[in-house]
């Protein structure tokens, strides 16, 4: 049985996966830790775990492959890939009908037009502004004075979601301020961030062709409220699976595969080796 | 150890002498009353006249480029917002402004305080006139205004010719003036000779990076013979220099010698480049063994491959034409898709990468679109990335390296397993509104 590992370190969150190829390819661990302020501790921890998890040494990994941000600190690291690849290859693994993928991370979000084959044929992000994103959602929920995890069911409680005219970060905390001092329901101001972060999605996905199936992946796929409001705005139902989450390291894990059966097809991974670190 | 991601060769040094040489003569030019000096645009700027006087250019963008590439932008750009200037104006402007605010220069030599003339051929950029009534409000030199129409149609019209023509016999007055010298019809042909050899020149050049592998990165290569392109055209110094850099690119030509050791892509840029990160943003392609084969911004000054040169016999009406019609910035959107779209198919490019300059809407508004024509109705593979050509605050590397890298992945993918890419039939909005 060969083992590989993706680790996707994220800007909140770092996310391990390893998967076993014994004939067939499956998930035998998956751990998710903050990523904080030490890049490479954090990596190394949720690989720890994730070996720890699965009962193996890790040297028992034969190869693997970062992914995101943080992808350049991973020391343990064989090769490394963007996110947008892993969560291609990833979402096209556990949903192989993904034609699109709609990623909802911490700090970014990013449509990718996906082939048969899970390769990317178009990729837009959002720049240098964190509206659309997850840390979007947590000022509001701390601004509404409840957890991350309880916003998306209350804003499916939303009767009359408000409207919220800036989709920026900093600003929407004086929205939602204002709508609270004039005693709106919470669940109708989150319905409306929802909303507002749905439609603003839906801009940035357009501008990639929105072709079904369409695969939800990112740490925001686990809000319930955001699921429901992307699907109300794009017409259409979204693949969503319990390892949304870890779709990026589960892509780098494919790929970490790939490389131990050296069918790995990125010829790139060689000579980029010697760039780790730049 | 990291790719070998730039040609040094003796051109690189020339130029390099040739762009202190100026320098030398503006900093003379601030010591006493001669050299005369004017402050012009790249785009479309119309050095033949100017050398006719016997006048040296000052270029206030390149000025400001050299700001950004040593890194000292910031200050001067803080310095003009702190007077007013807002966060959304352009960013050469703010540079230059505060450049002048604070008594800043790129190189360290002095700059005339006040030209003998600010020239604002205005060209496409309609902040550029507002840029320069500034320049001369604050140097209190006298400014003249050339109005130069608009390309809306493929080739200018007569009126239009004639338009600015007239307007740059009015310049020669005006330059007799100021200088009080008469002009020399003799000189200002021999000046537009220059140019014109200058351009075939520089036109081979460009040619060159048909071949695979490409001897030359027509991007960031070119920059660096961009600056002899607009001060030295017209002198036999800039013929000679480009005769020489010629000679040496084919030389290297002939020895099969890329950019890279191999060639891995062939790409089409369009945008200027980042020029406060110009190194790191150039180290990032270098990564990947891609080399620029053509590019838009090397054709701000002038658009010289396809055929068009200044010509003796009609010095006037080339100068006038150029102007209007044969620099890229006057040129209308459709025009520049089609140039682009030249590019990928003559200079044999993979993909096109679109530099998006979050201060400059003028030559940016509209590229959204030009992604979706080349992505979705082409079905070339572009890159659409976002940040300034002046101003280090724009710059996000990580962001900018994971869509670089994300590009080139799914590029080699494509390559590996060629496939015909969905495209969108010929004629479909593809502009999406947005829902009411």
């Amino acid at each position: 049985m060969r083992i590989a590992a993706g680790v996707d370190v994220g800007s909140t969150q770092t996310k391990a996966v390893l998967l076993a190829d014994n004939g067939g390819r499956k998930v035998l661990a998956r751990k998710l830790t903050d990523t904080g302020a030490n890049v490479q501790k954090a990596a190394e921890r949720a690989f720890d775990l994730c070996c720890e998890e699965a009962g193996i040494k890790t040297a028992d990994v034969g190869f693997v492959v970062g992914t995101g941000y943080g992808r350049y600190k991973i020391s343990f690291g064989n090769a490394q890939m963007t996110e947008i690849s892993c969560h291609a290859r990833g979402a096209s693994f556990l949903c192989p009908g993904t034609r699109t993928v709609i990623d909802m991370g911490g700090q970014d979000s990013k449509a990718i037009s996906v082939g048969p084959s899970g390769e990317v044929l178009d990729f837009v992000m959002n720049d240098k502004c964190a509206a659309g994103t997850g840390r979007f959602l947590a000022n509001a929920a701390e601004v509404i004075g409840i957890g991350l995890d309880e916003i998306g069911p209350l804003a499916l409680e939303a009767k009359r979601p408000v409207k919220i005219a800036t989709v920026c970060t900093v600003f929407v905390e004086a929205d939602i301020l204002s709508y609270l001092a004039n005693g709106k329901k919470p669940a109708d101001i989150l319905g409306g961030v929802h909303l507002a972060i749905a439609k603003r999605t839906l801009s940035l996905a357009r501008r990639v062709n929105i072709e079904p199936e369409i695969t939800m992946t990112g740490g925001v796929a686990r809000n319930a409220g955001m699921v429901h409001a992307l699907e109300e705005v794009l017409g259409a139902k979204m693949n969503v699976t319990p390892d949304a989450h870890f779709m990026g390291a589960v892509g780098a894990a494919l790929f970490a595969l790939e490389k131990m059966d050296d069918s790995f097809e990125m010829g790139w991974t060689k000579d980029y080796a010697s760039h780790r670190g730049n | 150890m990291a790719e070998k991601s730039e040609y040094r060769g003796n051109i690189h040094q020339r130029q390099k002498q040739l762009m202190l040489d100026w320098y030398g003569k503006l900093e003379q030019a601030a010591s006493g009353d001669e050299p005369k000096t004017c402050s012009l645009m790249v785009s479309g700027n119309c050095v033949e006249l100017l050398e006719a006087f016997g006048i040296v250019p000052i270029y206030p963008e390149v000025n400001a480029l050299q700001l950004a590439i040593r890194h000292q932008s910031l200050d001067p750009i803080l310095a003009a917002e702190e007077m007013g200037y807002a966060a959304d104006n352009c960013a050469y402007v703010k540079a230059d402004i505060g450049c002048l605010l604070k008594g800043i220069t790129p190189t360290g030599t002095r700059l005339p305080e006040k030209p003998t003339l600010v020239l604002c051929n205005f060209v496409g950029c309609n902040t550029y006139l507002k840029w320069f009534e500034h320049v001369a409000k604050f140097t209190g030199a006298p400014l003249y205004v050339i109005d130069v129409p608009f390309l809306r149609t493929a080739e200018p019209s007569k009126e239009d010719v004639a338009y600015v023509v007239k307007q740059l016999h009015e310049l020669v007055a005006l330059l007799e003036k100021l200088t009080g010298r008469k002009f020399d019809p003799d000189r200002f042909r021999h000046a537009v000779a220059c140019s014109a050899r200058s351009e075939e020149l520089w036109s081979r050049i460009k040619h060159l990076a048909k071949v695979t592998p490409s001897p030359f990165d027509a991007y960031f290569d070119a920059i660096t013979l961009m600056g002899p392109l607009y001060v030295y055209r017209a002198t036999q110094e800039g013929v000679d220099f480009f005769t020489d850099a010629l000679a040496e690119l084919e030389a290297k030509r002939s020895a099969g010698e890329g950019v890279y050791e191999r060639e891995r892509f062939r790409l089409v840029m369009e945008g200027p480049p980042p020029y406060p990160y110009f190194r790191t943003f150039r180290d990032m392609f270098a990564k990947w063994q891609a080399t620029a084969v053509a590019s838009t911004y090397s054709t701000v000054g002038g658009l010289w491959e396809f055929g068009f040169r200044h010509d003796p016999a009609e010095p006037f009406e080339s100068v006038a034409m150029h102007m209007i019609a044969q620099n890229v910035t006057n040129r209308n959107m459709l025009q520049r898709y089609d140039q682009m779209q030249r590019y990928l198919e003559e200079w044999k490019a993979d993909g096109v990468i679109i530099h998006f300059v979050k201060s400059c809407r003028l030559f940016s508004a509209g590229q959204g679109d030009m992604r979706d024509y080349f992505s979705k109705q082409l079905g070339v593979p572009t890159l659409y990335i976002e940040s300034d050509l002046e101003d280090p605050r724009y710059f996000a590397e990580a962001q900018t390296r994971t869509r670089i890298d994300a590009f080139f992945e799914a590029l080699e993918h494509s390559k590996a397993h060629p496939q015909p890419r969905p495209t969108v039939a010929k004629g479909t909005q593809l502009c999406v509104l947005p829902q009411a």
